[in-house]
This record gives structure tokens, sequence and C-alpha cells, in this order.
């Protein structure tokens, strides 16, 4: 049975969420918000571009100096590791430096051509440390 | 070894000279000064190394690069010393990679001073990314030609006949 007087209304209004954006507002804010992230964006970019070709461009100023003096140490030790190797085989017979028993390496080659040595080659009379210490140099740099 | 008893290597004496014992923070602190005072010779050898591909051949030009290097430096030690330490110690000091960045002030002051005194800008940020015409006296290589080989086979002489083939091509649109 009911109770006197009936039962209390139901209460059936719809009560929607509280809108703070229109639509467009919305799609606006956001148009907005993703242009001035794409504008930092493209200026961090610029910023970050720029100290990179800095950075190249102080280090390709610094090449040919550094360079120079490389060059100078390696055709020193060139020199040294052939007189290394004649002391070292002084005693076979038949053995020409830079050769296999007088074969070359290259062939048909201008006896004056420079060929860059292997580097396993250059490192031949020094010991394994050091030739892992300049192959393994950007592990421990 | 590739380098035999009749490979020419320079001598000792012509290897010998004054090295420039700096550390890389300082030469990178006067990277753009130098780049651009010893521009001529640095081109020069640098060319030399990819023409001739061959260091022996670079020694004379090796030698101009690290002189006026070396000139440049004495110069700067001379007139700019305490702001390039500065400056130096700056780029050192404020960071792990050895930016340019946080120095803008020190190096303003040092740029000021190889401005007033060695009368050289400092060249824009890119300009050793850029590709600059270097005019040079030296001699163009010369170009090696195609190979001739003495027993290659004779091919056919100009005014053969040359009938249409006797069945035609084959063409199918992709075949």
């Amino acid at each position: 049975m009911p109770p006197p007087g009936g039962y209390r209304p139901i209460s059936f209004k719809r009560v929607p969420p509280v809108s703070y954006f229109s639509g467009a507002a919305m799609i606006g804010g956001y148009i907005g918000m993703i242009a001035g992230a794409a504008y930092l964006y493209v200026q961090n970019c610029k910023a970050v571009t720029k100290r990179e070709l800095e950075t190249k461009g102080a280090s390709l100023a610094l090449y040919p100096m550094l360079l120079a003096e490389r060059d100078r140490a390696f055709l020193k030790q060139l020199r040294i590791n052939r007189e290394e190797e004649r002391e070292l085989m002084k005693n076979v017979p038949d053995w020409k430096v830079g050769t296999w028993y007088g074969e070359p390496i290259y062939l048909g080659a201008d006896k004056n051509t420079y060929f860059k040595p292997d580097i396993a080659e250059f490192y031949a009379h020094s010991s394994y440390e050091e030739l892992k210490k300049r192959v393994d140099f950007r592990f421990w740099c | 070894m590739t380098i035999t008893d009749e490979t020419i290597l320079p001598t000792e004496e012509e290897l010998t000279v004054q090295e420039i014992n700096l550390t890389g923070s300082v030469l990178k602190t006067a990277a753009f000064h130098l780049g651009k005072a010893c521009e001529y010779e640095n081109n020069e050898f640098i060319l030399c190394r990819e023409e001739t591909q061959d260091p022996r051949q670079c020694i004379k030009e090796g030698r101009a690069v690290t002189s006026c290097s070396l000139n440049f430096f004495q110069q700067i030690k001379k007139t700019c010393a305490s702001e390039f330490t500065q400056h130096a110690n700056c780029i050192d000091k404020s960071s792990s990679d050895q930016k340019f960045e946080p120095c803008r002030k020190t190096q303003a002051v040092f740029d000021k001073c190889v401005k007033d005194n060695l009368g050289l800008d400092r060249p824009p940020y890119d300009y050793f990314n850029k590709i600059h015409v270097h005019k040079t006296a030296r001699p163009k290589p010369p170009v090696e030609g195609p190979a001739v080989y003495p027993d290659a086979t004779p091919g056919l002489p100009d005014d053969v006949e040359k009938p249409p083939s006797k069945y035609g091509n084959r063409y199918l649109f992709f075949w």
C-alpha cells in the first residue's frame, strides 16, 4: 500500500554535467595550444641545430691542424716500424722488408705507392694492450 | 706491412717541427678564430690530402698549417692572454662536454680583444660547415684515363654490315 499522501515524486530531471567550455572554444583552444607548442618546438629545434653546427664547426676548423700533427707522427712511426721489422727479421735469409720473401702485397703497383697499413700491422711490433687501447678507443672514451 | 724498402718515407728532420702542445678545451676555445686566421693554409693542406690521399706528399702543407697555428697562438698569448684564459677556463669548467653556450659573456670579451688587437672577426657559427671556394695555385692532379689493355678483344669495324635480326626482337610490355 502506498503511504498516505502517495509516494514522493520520482526524480527524473536530467542533470547535465556542467559545461565549462563550448565546443568551438575547445577546438579553438586545442588548435591554439598546438600552434603555441609547435612554435616553441621549432624555436628549440633551431637552437639545437645552431648549437650542433657550432660544435661541428669548431671541430672542422681544428681538423687540419690535428691532421697535420697526426700525419707527421704516423709517418715517423712507419719508419720506426720498418726499422723494427728489419731488425726482427735480420736472421731470416731472403726476407725483404714489407713483403713476404720478396712478394709484395699489391702486384703491379708502382713501388713507391702509399698503401695505408692495416691497423694490426701498424701495431704489430707493440703490445696487444696498445692495439686494444687504440681499437677500443670509443669504449673507454 | 705495406711499407717496403722502395717506399720513400720522409726523413725524421722533415717531420720534426714544433708542435702545438695544447689541450682540447683550449683548442676548442680558439677554434673559430684559428680556422679563420689559417683558412688558406688549412684549405691548401686539406686539398692536398684529398687530392693525393697520401700523407707523404703533404708534409710541406702540413708544416705550414702548424706554423700558422703556432703563430696564431703566440699572437693570442701576446695580446689577449687573460681574456683567452678566462674564456678557455669557462668552456672547460661550465659543462661536461665543453659547450659554447654557457660562455657567451667571456666569449664576447675575448672576441672584442681579438678584434681590437688582431683585427680578426669571429666567423658566423656555421661558417666552417658551409662550402667555400678556395683559390689555389696548386696544379690539378692528372686524371687517370680508362685502362687500355693490349690483349683486349678487338671490336667490330665501323663499316660492318648490320642486317636486321632474322626473327625480330622479343618485346612484351614488361619482359
